[in-house]
């Protein structure tokens, strides 16, 4: 080593930190995403899974009654919900931090050798900069309850979570507003980038813990990196357009009907665990 | 491509084209442009228009300058040293055709030095820094040859194959020019945390492979498990794309990203 007092704490744990990197990116944040993906994409296909309950449901209707059971499912009867959370954030921070560093130490030159791998290699680090941006506005609104940065200021609740997630896309109850659209778009825009980022991703792991060696192995892998990132790419893209073209106003009568109140109750605002309705 | 249609068959024969060449007069010195025509003749490769430069140092604006100067050995794309990047790619001057680059009158070609090296004068660059890291990655096999070691032990066709291909590596440094994980690195002292690149990554996997070699194999895997080793590879698969020889480098990284795993496991359990 040229450093004359040894190598730093960070050279000595270089590979660890490496791997791990690599690591978090699939688990848990990887497997969080698919997850993710899954039950928001379930309002367009959830009146399917709600077998003899979605007879008789409009495929929206339907989708809003079994998305706002899952939701409540998971806020509700997952076992150490805060402590997933925790390990979904840390891992996140740690991943993000990390990826920063990494992405700073190399100089895009696509310009030069504008080949479809370079291109990749500069997107992973360009999705990672907006996935940051994106995660950190949709985890604190939406979880951590940063209704200044909502338009239309709402508050997301696991009672209402397809209402009141309508709202947050759209700015308003009676639709779509500009700041709506913006904040719709950057969902569309955030999610399009971290869908990509974990195919890629997946895809230069298996090179980074030699899994792919050859290079025909390589373009396999790639090619099922691929449907992997296209099927959730639509799931993705639906979700967001699917809850941004949602009326919150239908949302709440099924949620509602989930909650056995009345089709019209309005949520109540004195409450902390269920959210004032914006006006 | 073959080699009759890389000849001067399409060519304009008795054409003038020019040539804009990165200049510098020294380490340090700043950087400037100059132009130069050359009447290229049939089959020319970039070097023996170059050659007509230095034989009249002449801008194409007719003023008198200093010759070009490049850096050149075997003149048959073996020893790498006249790499250049010419109309933006890293290629090795020897081997450029200028019928393919500049078949009409009036084309242009462009001539820079690599920008991952420092330069020493004009297309001439340094790249002590690549035998540097193969040092670092002890890219060698360990004999010392005091003593007979007896016949080497037999290598399947298969090996024979694998190996050949990394060991025609010329140490070129076209794959180091396109990398974008590979920066420019004035300070030697701080060769030692930095990237080493597909080059030494295709290299420290050849002696890896060798069966003498074989012997060196932990402590290669040490240094490549550390700050500026196969990490630090992004998988921009660019190396393989420039490299001359065809030499499959993505393999290799992934090999060692294959074998540096392993070796971690091993040394967590077994070392002291």
């Amino acid at each position: 080593m040229s450093n004359p007092i040894g190598p730093s704490w960070y050279q000595r744990n270089y590979f660890l930190l490496r791997r791990l990197h690599s690591l978090t990116g699939i688990v848990p944040i990887g497997v969080f995403l698919i997850a993710h993906l899954v039950t928001n994409s379930s309002i367009l296909w959830g009146k399917f899974a709600l077998r003899g309950d979605g007879a008789g449901k409009s495929l929206i209707d339907g989708g809003v009654y079994y998305f706002a059971k899952e939701v409540t499912w998971i806020n509700e009867q997952v076992p150490h919900l805060l402590l997933i959370e925790i390990t979904l954030w840390v891992s996140i921070a740690f991943h993000s931090i990390l990826g920063v560093v990494y992405a700073m130490s190399g100089k895009s030159n696509t310009s030069r050798y504008a080949y479809q791998d370079n291109w990749r290699y500069t997107l992973q680090r360009v999705s990672g900069y907006v996935g940051i941006a994106f995660i950190f506005y949709h985890v604190a609104t939406l979880r951590w309850g940063w209704k200044f940065l909502v338009p239309g200021g709402t508050q997301w609740s696991h009672h209402y979570s397809a209402s009141t997630l309508a709202l947050a896309l759209r700015g308003s109850a009676e639709g779509m507003t500009t700041w709506g659209l913006l904040v719709s778009l950057f969902y569309m825009l955030g999610v399009t980038m971290l869908v990509f980022h974990f195919a890629n991703g997946l895809w230069t792991a298996a090179i980074t813990w030699g899994v792919t060696v050859s290079a025909n192995a390589q373009r396999r892998w790639g090619r099922v990196c691929t449907g992997i990132g296209a099927a959730l790419m639509l799931a993705g893209w639906s979700s967001v357009i699917g809850f941004a073209m949602l009326s919150p106003e239908a949302a709440r009568a099924q949620e509602n009907k989930l909650l056995g109140k009345s089709a019209h109750a309005v949520p109540e605002s004195s409450s902390s665990e269920v959210p004032a309705r914006p006006e | 491509m073959n080699l009759a249609s890389s000849n001067s068959i399409s060519a304009q024969p008795g054409r003038t084209i020019r040539f804009r060449i990165k200049r510098c007069d020294g380490p340090g010195k700043p950087s400037y442009w100059q132009a130069f025509s050359v009447s290229p003749e049939a089959g020319a490769n970039v070097l023996s228009c170059l050659q007509q430069i230095a034989a009249n140092p002449v801008t194409a604006d007719g003023q008198r300058t200093t010759p070009v100067v490049w850096d050149a050995g075997c003149l048959e794309e073996v020893c790498g040293a006249c790499t250049m990047v010419i109309n933006g790619k890293a290629r090795q001057s020897c081997s450029c055709l200028v019928d393919q680059y500049a078949p009409n009158d009036g084309d242009e070609i462009t001539l820079e030095p690599m920008s991952k090296f420092p330069v020493v004068r004009d297309l001439w660059v340094d790249r002590s820094r690549m035998f540097h890291n193969l040092k670092r990655v002890k890219a060698w096999v360990p004999i010392d040859g005091t003593y007979n070691l007896g016949a080497g032990p037999r290598e399947s066709h298969e090996q024979q194959e694998r190996r050949y291909a990394l060991s025609t590596c010329m140490t070129c440094g076209c794959c180091l020019e396109a990398c974008p994980q590979f920066l420019p690195e004035a300070n030697a002292n701080k060769w030692d945390t930095s990237f080493v690149g597909a080059q030494v990554l295709g290299q420290a996997h050849l002696f890896n492979l060798h069966q003498t070699g074989e012997q060196l194999a932990s402590d290669r895997l040490d240094v490549l498990m550390g700050q500026g080793g196969v990490s630090d590879c992004g998988n921009s698969q660019n190396c393989v794309k420039v490299c001359p020889k065809h030499i499959p480098l993505t393999e290799s990284i992934a090999a060692l990203g294959r074998a540096v795993a392993v070796h971690s496991v091993k040394r967590w359990f077994t070392s002291k």
